[in-house]
């Protein structure tokens, strides 16, 4: 069968089918407050880490939503705990332990 | 003649006391204030099309001929006497009403409680209500003459678990791009910028104004929920907030900040709600109406009625709808119609 | 007095012998495990301790004052104190004169284990009662009512606990109730088998009308050897049952405190030192009314105790959920009688699950020297204002400092105006201790070399670390209500009485964190009326917001707050006074009163006038 259009790279596009629905059913039962996210970026404002980094607990959730948790650990990197994004959440998201919980769910394995 | 109690002189209670002298009740209206037209009175148009809040008011006003009315009158108590109401005033007077309707609207959620907006902190935060009331007097220091950039900030007190107000207050949205779209005419080179989570455009002639924010006054919206303001030593404030669109944390330098206070359920009204056992303990304060579809203008007791946002965040036709089949589901009830 | 069974022995020590032998092998293998498990450099410390004399006087304070004396718990109770004092002494002295006693008549049974236990059953007495031997008599008849009185109590405590000061105590698992059961007989089967052997080996006031009772309708020579068996056993159960009950603090507590004096903290949360504190928990169950998380009684299974109680049943998953639910307001520590620190177990034990996670902090390196941003001021100010990552959330308390700092006349750096980097006390706090000693080494050196020599800090949490594991050379560390109190003594401030009452909440990482009560209560009885609150100083309780507890959802925070709210404003105060950005927005959320820090209302009862005539 003769392939058509371009396939020079692969597709950059968020694959939906791929996402890993285990680890993250996993993460929630850690932390069921990652599913209350409304994406105020409130957390990413405030966030002592995100003047230098790209820390940002709102886009990790949407990364790993989106199956892309490599992307989303990296954002945490830079996180210091400091637990200023929980005092602003307006959805009061224990962001803290969800940062945790993250790390210890995604770290691990590949 | 049967005797119809409404409590709260805003327009739902207006609206409401007109139709039933209508109908021909003898009408008490209760309001604690010392003039009639609850929040309406204080603001200065309308959205969607920018209609002055006093027409419409006036309007109102001249339908109550007839009703009798008190000012700075507050319920004392209230409690049931065989089929009726027996409901005390504050100045003495005593009414046995067959029905009684609340219409004690809403509060303005208190902005200094979201300290970190630095309301009452910081000189150059005013509220929505701070703000109309500008456009009506023109007298705030706070407002100063040429400010260069004004920022709106969407859901102060709504939204917010912190706030303990989980719910939308469904008018702010489209009070901020009527706003913003305001203080552009007074300041036409002045820069706006909207700081939204979600835009609920939801009624006629809504989105139009939102497109005219953008295309005739050039209005920026950018949606992250700003997280805190501090100030400089030239008293400009430094908002930060996320462009979660491009997902970058974001500093503005602000002349002016306007918060858009939400709604809350009016705390005079839920003390006498209270003394009937009506008032929601539940989750959002509001009052919880006998059912959510089909009865929305019935409490869970006979004889105790419900019009405006007392029952949730509404618009000035929303309430006014409500007055008018409030004053009909009373009607009802007290002919014996079922 | 002369022995009377020869041979020195009956067959009914065997019971007591067993147990007494299991016990003691089994303290020998924990010491030795408790040895090997610890940092090398703990155990060097830990012996070089006991060549220190000065540590040597307080180890011996301490024990007599915490094991024999517990002066701790007759301060929170006094029948509660008296109870376990009559018991440790009572039983103390009963065996150090049992061992005289040995000495002194029948020295060639010196060293026998058993011997001192049941010296009555093994003599005789002989010929007319000296002076020298009544004494010793009513010296064992005396400390024999003393512990039988003890015992009493706790019998009475176990239907009626609160009498003895106490709500809430703990369940009580297996091995407790045999090891108690037996505690409750050792003391009466004593009694018994004394006063049934009074007509032969001799008594005081106690064992010889006991035994002219008995013998009018007894025969009390038959109930002799039952009695003693049954005391040999009550003694022998016990010990066997000892090092899986509670009791097992009777003989870690004194090494504990030994470890403790030597300067030695927790690492693991099992293993070593911590193995120490987990054994050496009573399970008293004190710290169930102290935690604050019990307004909710759901939570009364996060407890220290039942943390303490699964740590040594090694069940991780509940260890883990306690571990993690935890405050760490340190109430529980506080009033712990035996002076467990759980919450450093607590910190262990998440260090073992968390401390691994990846971290990358080199940006923290390119943040701006503090000191720069004021390059246009000449002379370098002597104090560096801190505010903290929380207090840029409550812009009261920074405009209420700037405001002080301008009228005292007090020139200041603010360091984190533009928001500044994390103290490191939320990650020790969560368990990342690399990631915190990284973040630790960074700032030290950013404060180190910024020339101030005064750190002003708002939050008390920055305040804790600062002090406790910052290396800083020459400067002082000041809260500042501690600066506020020092401008008011020092008159570069002056405050009038703004006539309104007050209540002041002590935030968990200020007192019980940092030690520092006083202050803040000066400036406050100089600014209105402070009322006392339910819970003042060390009892204070925490406030609901804080960092400690990692999973406590926002709803059960809510409820402590509440409960928080209840205590304070049982006084009917007009205001609520903290001093810690993350009290005051917690309380601020849900209080009926209003809430400020204690530098707004300093600010707002400042002298203006004073400025201007300092200006002059």
């Amino acid at each position: 069968m003769v392939k058509f259009g371009f396939a020079l790279n692969p597709s950059s596009r968020i694959d939906l089918d791929k996402t890993d629905r285990e680890k993250f059913a996993q993460l929630v039962e850690l932390e069921p407050d990652v599913l209350k996210c409304m994406a105020c970026g409130s957390c990413t404002a405030s966030c002592t880490a995100g003047k230098f980094t790209p820390t940002s607990v709102r886009s990790a959730i949407l990364e790993i939503q989106n199956g892309r948790w490599q992307q989303a650990l990296d954002m945490l990197k830079g996180c210091l705990l400091c637990g200023k994004c929980t005092m602003v959440c307006p959805r009061a998201i224990n962001t803290r332990h969800l940062i945790l919980a993250i790390n210890e769910v995604y770290q691990s394995g590949k | 003649m049967k005797n119809i109690v409404v409590i709260g002189g805003g327009p739902a209670g207006l609206e409401a006391s007109a139709q039933l002298h209508r109908l021909g009740y003898n009408v008490i209206l209760v309001e604690k204030s010392p003039q009639l037209g609850g929040h309406l009175a204080k603001w200065d148009r309308l959205f969607p099309s920018g209609i002055p809040a006093k027409d419409v008011l006036e309007k109102m006003v001249s339908q109550i001929n007839g009703v009798k009315y008190f000012l700075e009158a507050n319920v004392q108590s209230i409690n049931l006497l065989h089929k009726s109401y027996n409901v005390i005033l504050n100045n003495g007077i005593t009414v046995l009403a067959d029905a009684v309707l609340f219409t004690t609207g809403f509060d303005l959620f208190p902005a200094q409680k979201k300290e970190e907006y630095g309301y009452g902190i910081y000189e150059k935060v005013i509220t929505n209500a701070d703000l109309e009331n500008w456009f009506k007097t023109k007298k705030d220091n706070r407002v100063t003459e040429n400010p260069k950039r004004i920022g709106f900030v969407h859901c102060v007190g709504s939204r917010d678990e912190k706030a303990g107000n989980r719910y939308c207050s469904k008018v702010c949205c489209a009070t901020a791009v009527k706003q913003a779209c305001e203080i552009k005419q007074e300041f036409p080179d002045v820069e706006v910028f909207c700081f939204y989570m979600d835009l609920r455009m939801f009624g006629r002639g809504y989105e139009d104004m939102y497109l005219s924010a953008q295309k005739d006054y050039g209005v920026r919206f950018i949606r992250g929920r700003v997280s805190e303001v501090a100030e400089n030593i030239n008293k400009e404030l430094i908002v930060k907030a996320e462009d979660t669109l491009s997902g970058k944390p974001i500093k503005v330098t602000l002349d002016l900040l306007v918060l858009m206070s939400g709604m809350q359920n009016c705390s005079e009204g839920t003390k006498v709600a209270h003394q009937l056992g009506i008032a929601n303990a539940g989750n959002d304060g509001f009052f919880e109406t006998k059912d959510a579809i089909y009865s929305q203008q019935h409490s869970t007791r006979e004889g105790i009625f419900f019009a405006g946002a007392c029952t949730g965040p509404k618009t000035l036709p929303d309430s006014l709808s409500e007055a008018r089949a409030a004053a009909i589901e009373i009607h009802n009830y007290v002919k014996g119609i079922r | 007095m002369r022995e009377r069974i020869l041979g020195g022995y009956d067959d009914f020590v065997l019971p007591f012998m067993t147990g007494m032998a299991f016990i003691l092998i089994y303290l020998f293998i924990g010491l030795i495990r408790i040895f090997r498990h610890m940092p090398a450099q703990d155990r060097t410390r830990f012996f070089k301790s006991l060549l220190s004399p000065s540590i040597m006087l307080k180890n011996a304070k301490d024990i007599v004052n915490d094991c024999l004396l517990h002066v701790k718990i007759f301060k929170r109770n006094i029948l509660l104190g008296y109870m376990h004092a009559s018991i440790a002494l009572g039983w103390f002295m009963l065996i150090v004169i049992g061992h005289i006693e040995v000495a002194l008549y029948v020295p060639q049974r010196n060293g026998i284990l058993y011997y001192p236990v049941f010296f009555r059953y093994f003599v005789k007495q002989e010929g007319a009662l000296t002076l020298k031997g009544s004494f010793f008599f009513f010296l064992m008849d005396f400390f024999l009512l003393i512990v039988l009185s003890g015992i009493g109590l706790a019998i009475y405590k176990r239907f009626r606990s609160r009498a003895l000061g106490m709500r809430r105590t703990t369940r009580p698992c297996l091995a407790d109730r045999i090891a108690l059961a037996c505690l409750w007989s050792i003391f009466p089967l004593r009694l018994l088998a004394e006063s049934f052997t009074a007509g032969i080996a001799g008594g005081s006031f106690l064992t010889k009308p006991m035994h002219w009772l008995f013998s009018n309708f007894l025969s009390n020579d038959l109930h002799i050897l039952p009695t003693w068996w049954a005391y040999s056993i009550a003694l022998g159960v016990f010990f066997l049952a000892l090092p899986f009950s509670r009791y097992m603090h009777i003989p870690t507590e004194a090494f504990l405190i030994m470890l403790r004096n030597a300067g030695i903290k927790a690492s693991h949360p099992r293993k070593g030192f911590a193995e120490a504190e987990i054994y050496s928990c009573s399970s008293c169950g004190l710290c169930i009314d102290a935690c604050p998380m019990n307004v909710n009684k759901r939570n009364l299974k996060y407890s220290s105790v039942y943390m303490i109680r699964f740590l040594r049943r090694r069940n991780e998953k509940k260890t883990k959920a306690i571990a993690d639910k935890c405050l760490m307001c340190g109430k529980c520590v506080a009033v712990c009688p035996v002076g467990v620190e759980s919450c450093n177990l607590k910190r262990a034990h998440r260090a073992t699950r968390y401390n691994t996670l990846q971290y990358n902090y080199s940006y923290l390196g390119n943040g701006s020297h503090p000191a720069h941003a004021h390059a246009d001021t000449q002379d370098t100010p002597d104090i560096l204002y801190f505010a903290g990552c929380m207090t840029h959330l409550t812009p009261s308390i920074i405009k209420s400092m700037e405001e002080i700092f301008k009228l005292s006349g007090s020139k200041y750096v603010f360091a984190d105006k533009d928001g500044g980097v994390c103290c490191g006390r939320p990650l020790l706090l969560a368990g990342k201790e690399d990631a915190a000693r990284e973040v630790i080494a960074r700032n030290s050196q950013l404060i180190q070399t910024s020339g101030c020599s005064k750190v002003v800090l708002s939050c008390p949490i920055c305040l804790k670390v600062l002090k406790e594991e910052y290396k800083l050379q020459g400067i002082e560390l000041l809260h500042h209500t501690q600066f506020i109190n020092s401008l008011i003594k020092e008159g570069k401030i002056k405050v009038k009485d703004g006539g309104e009452s007050l209540v002041y909440h002590n935030p968990c990482e200020l007192g019980r964190g940092c030690g520092i009560y006083k202050e803040p209560q000066e400036i406050l009885q100089q600014v209105g009326e402070l009322r006392k609150g339910e819970y003042e100083g060390k009892e204070s309780i925490c406030c609901g917001g804080s960092l400690g507890s990692l999973t406590l959802s926002y709803e059960e925070r809510g409820k402590i707050t509440q409960g928080s709210l209840n205590a304070l404003t049982g006084c009917n105060p007009h205001k609520i006074i903290t001093a810690c950005p993350l009290c005051l927005k917690t309380f601020a959320e849900k209080s009926p009163v209003p809430v400020m820090d204690i530098a707004q209302i300093v600010k707002e009862n400042i002298y203006t006038n004073t400025y201007e005539t300092y200006s002059l």
